[in-house]
């Protein structure tokens, strides 16, 4: 991953005139899949990503169900028309991939042994992607499984951070990533301080690592707030508190 | 112990630190309870629980449920409950011990598309769910327009004591039949009763958490708003006994003088299943108003006879259930009926005629 241009101006600024530590502009919308039992739609600055959650529902086919818990079964997907070139419809290694980084990213924050026997399926669509869309996508996923009512120990917020220009930079874009010296996604339960994904696609020294690593926990917190924001602002509307009724 | 105050959470957020027994819906983490689900936590009678606002039916023990026949076997029926497992009922339970399937014509009773009112005698994590139509109310229904709502949004239909959906059967002249699993069958004379109730309902589920909906449903239903002035308050406090609340009944059913429901109570009760950190929960939704269901007539027990041991739906506000609920674990919850005709079970009942709504097809799979 060689780097040919300076991707931080003198300013301090990024190619999209963010500082190092700002992270792209988040909005989460919650139930946009009247059919899902639960769903969510994700705009993580220009990545827009619809996830769908099914379940817990039967298992087909039924040898794959677990007696003693329930199996998560998860397709990340990128639409032909996400990217400025046409992408094939078809799974790829990498849609695959990031599939199994997905589930394995929710498993540890779904109480699954609640669901014997049965199958919660979680359908990430996206629609137009922008570097770091399975940090976004792992977040929407978690909004939507909340929405369906599957118990969880907590939800799980995903954010990533990586090198450009020998510094460390919060929330990479597109550029960065294809530019820059290192992509670390980070997903995290911000409750039980858990983290369920950590992936690093460059070099980084061990001090580098740490801050890389200490930063992108920050944007999970940050992105954290966002789905907290999106979940009540659906099902409790404008209030925070709960109104105790007259005696 | 600290006291806690009932508040909103979503999965993870923390409800309260201590020594605090988990109940439904959360899960304790060291020394702290964590809310597992979306919907308002409190403290019970059995520990600390959250009433959950979203999520599909999970089958428990002795809910009433309504559910259509897809399938049968040489020995048994597959009913869909609207659940991720299929229940069964065994021919033995409509055709008693001595069913042969040589002799016995199980097409007769039942047939593939048939809706029915059953109860779930039997569920564990290892088993499907078996259910029974031998008791009062259960059984066929043969008439009437099914849809589907939420699981989650049945207690908030039923409302405080059976008010909401009273007011709903009263002014469109129908019946309502509901699932403690989110199937609904509405009955009626007239095809604009069933289409205005329908109405109604789907306003409920959509709009179940949102303030004065017991009002809105009165508009949209054209009934004039009689809440008495004097009739203000009703023992919201979780410590109310039994006494407390059925003086009140009385006191209500003596001051509204309509009180004449000749539909059936929707008696669906709480429940235990046994050692599982699971209830029924009867919850109303926040920012109710407590005053309405002061204003809803109470149904004369002598009109419908099992309402007496049927506790009728409540809040957990109301604490009456709470009280009532220890006295109740194993008793049946009926789908009551003051003319209890139409829902019992009729081993000769017409064959049936109800329009599958296309609800139904909602969530196919791969949709």
């Amino acid at each position: 991953m060689s780097q040919t241009r300076s991707l931080i101006d003198k300013q301090g600024r990024r190619t999209d005139g963010r500082t190092a530590d700002q992270l792209r502009e988040v909005k989460i919308t919650v139930g946009v899949v009247k059919n899902a039992d639960g769903s969510a739609f994700i705009e993580f600055g220009k990545n827009k990503i619809v996830v769908a959650v099914y379940g817990p529902r039967e298992v087909h086919p039924k040898h794959m169900a677990q007696p003693d818990r329930c199996v998560l079964r998860c397709r990340y997907h990128m639409s032909p028309f996400s990217t400025d070139t046409r992408k094939n419809p078809a799974p790829s290694r990498r849609e695959v991939e990031i599939s199994k980084v997905m589930r394995e990213a929710l498993e540890p924050a779904l109480l699954l042994e609640d669901y014997p026997r049965a199958a919660i399926d979680v359908y990430v669509e996206v629609l137009q992607a922008d570097g770091g869309s399975r940090c976004a996508g792992i977040t929407a996923a978690s909004v939507a499984l909340a929405d369906a009512g599957i118990n969880m120990r907590d939800l799980v917020s995903a954010c990533a951070a990586g090198k450009v220009d020998d510094k460390i930079v919060l929330d990479i874009n597109d550029t960065e990533d294809k530019e820059g010296g290192a992509d670390m996604p980070v997903a995290y339960m911000p409750h039980l301080d858990e983290v369920t994904l950590l992936q690093l696609d460059g070099i980084l020294t061990k001090e580098q690592f740490n801050e890389c690593f200490d930063k992108a926990i920050e944007g999970c917190r940050m992105v954290y707030e966002v789905q907290k924001q999106a979940l009540m602002q659906k099902y409790f509307g404008s209030e925070t508190e709960l109104k105790e009724e007259a005696q | 112990m600290q006291e806690l105050r009932r508040k909103y959470v979503i999965p993870g957020d923390k409800i309260v630190d201590g020594n605090f027994r988990p109940s439904m819906n959360v899960i304790r983490v060291g020394n702290s309870i964590f809310s597992t689900r979306i919907g308002i936590a409190e403290a019970g009678r059995e520990g600390i629980k959250v009433i959950p606002l979203s999520g599909v039916y999970i089958p428990r023990v002795n809910d009433v449920v309504i559910g259509k026949i897809v399938d049968r076997s040489s020995l048994s029926w597959d009913v869909d409950i609207n659940s991720c497992f299929t229940a069964h009922l065994p021919a033995q339970d409509v055709f008693g011990r001595d069913f042969s399937p040589a002799r016995d014509d199980m097409n007769r009773e039942l047939a593939t598309g048939d809706l029915l009112t059953a109860r779930i005698i039997a569920f564990d994590r290892t088993r499907d769910p078996m259910l029974t139509i031998q008791d009062r109310d259960l059984g066929k229904i043969p008439r009437g327009e099914s849809l589907k709502i939420s699981a989650t949004r049945v207690p908030r239909l039923i409302g405080k004591r059976g008010s909401m959906i009273q007011t709903i059967e009263q002014a469109t002249q129908t019946r309502v039949l509901i699932g403690q699993n989110g199937i609904i069958v509405v009955t009626g004379r007239t095809a604009e009763g069933i289409e205005l109730a329908v109405k109604a309902i789907r306003m409920v589920e959509e709009e179940a958490h949102t303030s004065n909906l017991t009002q809105r449903i009165k508009i949209l239903l054209n009934v004039p708003d009689t809440t008495p002035p004097q009739q203000t308050s009703l023992p919201s406090e979780a410590s109310a006994t039994k006494s407390q609340l059925s003086e009140t009944s009385n006191q209500v059913s003596s001051s509204t003088s309509q009180t004449e429901i000749q539909s059936e109570l929707k008696g669906i009760q709480e429940s235990h299943t046994e050692g599982q950190e699971r209830e029924q929960y009867n919850s109303s939704f926040p920012q109710q108003n407590p005053n309405v269901a002061s204003a809803m007539p109470i149904s004369n027990p002598s009109s419908s006879p099992s309402s007496s041991d049927s506790s009728l739906q409540s809040s957990p506000l109301e604490g009456a259930s709470e009280s009532e609920k220890n006295r109740k674990v194993d008793k049946e919850r009926s789908i009551t009926s003051s003319s209890g005709t139409e829902a019992r079970k009729t081993k000769s009942a017409v064959k049936g005629v109800h329009e599958g709504s296309a609800e139904h097809g909602k969530k196919e799979e791969g949709a």
